[in-house]
């Protein structure tokens, strides 16, 4: 069977979209799937770091392009995780190098190779963007629940129906603790305005953090709220579509167990 | 039948021109504008009528403002200019269709009316423009960022949070409605308005007109704009 592309954009920087797409590859290679992740932000690559694979770098996905080496010679096989792979950007390139018909090439050889191949779209709406989504089977388009950050996701998924892809959202650093208090936008308010198929909700996690900043896999570690919620993510995304979407909660230890006790919550 | 299709070609070779010459029924039509300086019309027309040649005698000319008004000596005028000139048969003015059926309560004119309007239905989102001369109607929600510019009036069934121009360019009784009004800016005809910094808590159904020169916003059930309309117009 072919290999699936999925890009994952945003439109604003900062929204945490290298992080969803290091966590969402690494979960859907631990349910047995070959995955490449390949950082498409060309001239400022991050992948790479927060997956702990900098020092391995030899080839780049702008020499795969451009026919300087195999799919093969650039795929990083990652430390930890059997089946992901990663295809580094270049860093001392700029985004014009890649041209979308390369890219095209490119994708139909990795769907031979890999069941899924996500893409980690540059932020904005120029080149690399379309470099990234002109190849791509789903998109997923993160967003913070900020208002700058929806604004942008709305362009964003303009863009994408426009390009016949219908994206799902992701709905990333949700503080529950500040939505109940009012101060920030609930997921609702973000759906209310993009009115897209929900991929995920994934709350602020403190984990997030420390664990790109030591290249670990965030999904590797079971405390953490957010490597959980990219798991179940993966799962939906990897055909257990009936796993319902699991929204971040804040309330005290002793209203938990009294709520699970009656039913409350789901 | 002959004089129309003659006129078609001549037609497209009179591409400047603002004046328009059609062959219609057994005479001509002449659209125009009237506010246009005499010696630029009466130049248009010399030239359209000398290529007319024995056509013109006789013919029945109609003249069509297109809607403007106030403007009857200039139309004398082109009467007696045609009729010595080129010794045209008769010339009238062209009344819209509209005007003539007011009042017949027994005709429906809405029927066989070809509509004004553009209706989309969906989301709006930010970074999409809808521009149209038409009256546009949206069946959903105008996101923030998203811009519409109508010729004429702008109703979205659904919240608008986005930027909108209607009357373009100079309709000043244009109104914007929305079922829960919360723009970040408006422009009717040539006056703006920008949206209230806070959200506005009321989900109510309001609509923007000018009164005075200055843009109001008001409750629609309450004062309704088209109640004063005794008898269903198309739009």
């Amino acid at each position: 069977m072919e290999g699936k592309i999925i890009v994952i954009t945003s439109g604003k920087g900062g929204v945490g979209k290298t992080t969803a797409t290091s966590s969402i590859g690494a979960a859907l290679a631990m349910q047995g799937k070959r995955v490449a992740v390949i950082d498409m932000d060309i001239g400022l690559r991050n992948l790479d770091v927060i997956m702990g694979l900098e020092n391995r770098i030899v080839f780049n996905i702008v020499d795969v392009v451009n026919n300087r080496c195999k799919i093969s010679q650039a795929a990083i096989k990652d430390r930890r995780i059997d089946n992901l792979f990663l295809i580094p950007a270049s860093q001392s390139d700029n985004k014009d190098v890649l041209t979308t018909k390369g890219v095209q090439r490119v994708a139909k050889e990795l769907k031979k190779e890999f069941d899924y191949i996500i893409m980690d779209s540059p932020a904005g709406i120029e080149r690399g963007f379309e470099n990234s989504v002109v190849s791509a089977d789903e998109a997923i388009v993160v967003c913070t629940p900020d208002v700058s950050a929806v604004r942008d996701a709305d362009r964003v998924i303009g863009l994408l129906y426009s390009k016949s892809i219908k994206p799902k959202l992701l709905v990333n650093r949700i503080e529950p603790a500040r939505v109940a208090r009012g101060e920030m936008l609930s997921h609702e308010d973000v759906l209310e305005v993009l009115s897209i198929e929900l991929a995920g909700l994934v709350p602020m996690d403190e984990y997030v953090l420390t664990s790109s900043n030591m290249g670990l896999p965030l999904v590797l570690q079971k405390e953490s709220k957010a490597g959980q919620a990219f798991i179940r993510i993966a799962k939906r995304l990897n055909g257990e579509t009936d796993l319902p979407i699991e929204v971040p909660t804040h309330k005290t230890r002793m209203w938990n167990t009294i709520s699970k006790k009656f039913g409350f919550t789901k | 039948m002959a004089v129309t299709i003659y006129f078609v070609i001549l037609m497209n070779n009179e591409t400047s021109n603002s004046i328009k010459l059609k062959g219609s029924g057994n005479g001509f039509k002449l659209t125009l504008d009237p506010s246009m300086p005499v010696s630029s019309i009466e130049e248009e027309l010399t030239q359209l009528f000398e290529s007319l040649k024995h056509f013109a005698q006789n013919a029945k000319v109609v003249i069509d403002t297109d809607g403007v008004k106030g403007y009857d000596h200039v139309i004398e005028n082109i009467e007696s200019f045609l009729k010595k000139k080129f010794k045209v048969g008769e010339v009238s003015t062209f009344l819209p269709e509209k005007e003539i059926k007011q009042g017949s309560d027994s005709s429906k004119p809405w029927m066989f009316h070809r509509s004004d309007v553009l209706m989309l239905k969906g989301r709006i989102r930010s970074g999409q423009k809808i521009e149209s001369k038409k009256h546009i109607i949206i069946a959903g929600d105008v996101n923030p960022g998203a811009e519409i510019s109508s010729g004429g009036d702008v109703i979205i069934l659904g919240r608008l949070n986005g930027k909108v121009h209607a009357g373009l360019p100079d309709k000043k009784d244009a109104i914007i409605f929305a079922l829960e009004f919360n723009p970040t800016q408006i422009k009717i005809a040539d006056v703006t308005a920008i949206g209230s910094d806070e959200k506005s808590g009321s989900k109510k159904a309001e609509f923007a007109c000018i009164d005075k020169d200055r843009i109001i916003v008001q409750d629609y059930l309450k004062a309704n704009p088209f109640a004063s309309i005794p008898w269903p117009e198309a739009l």
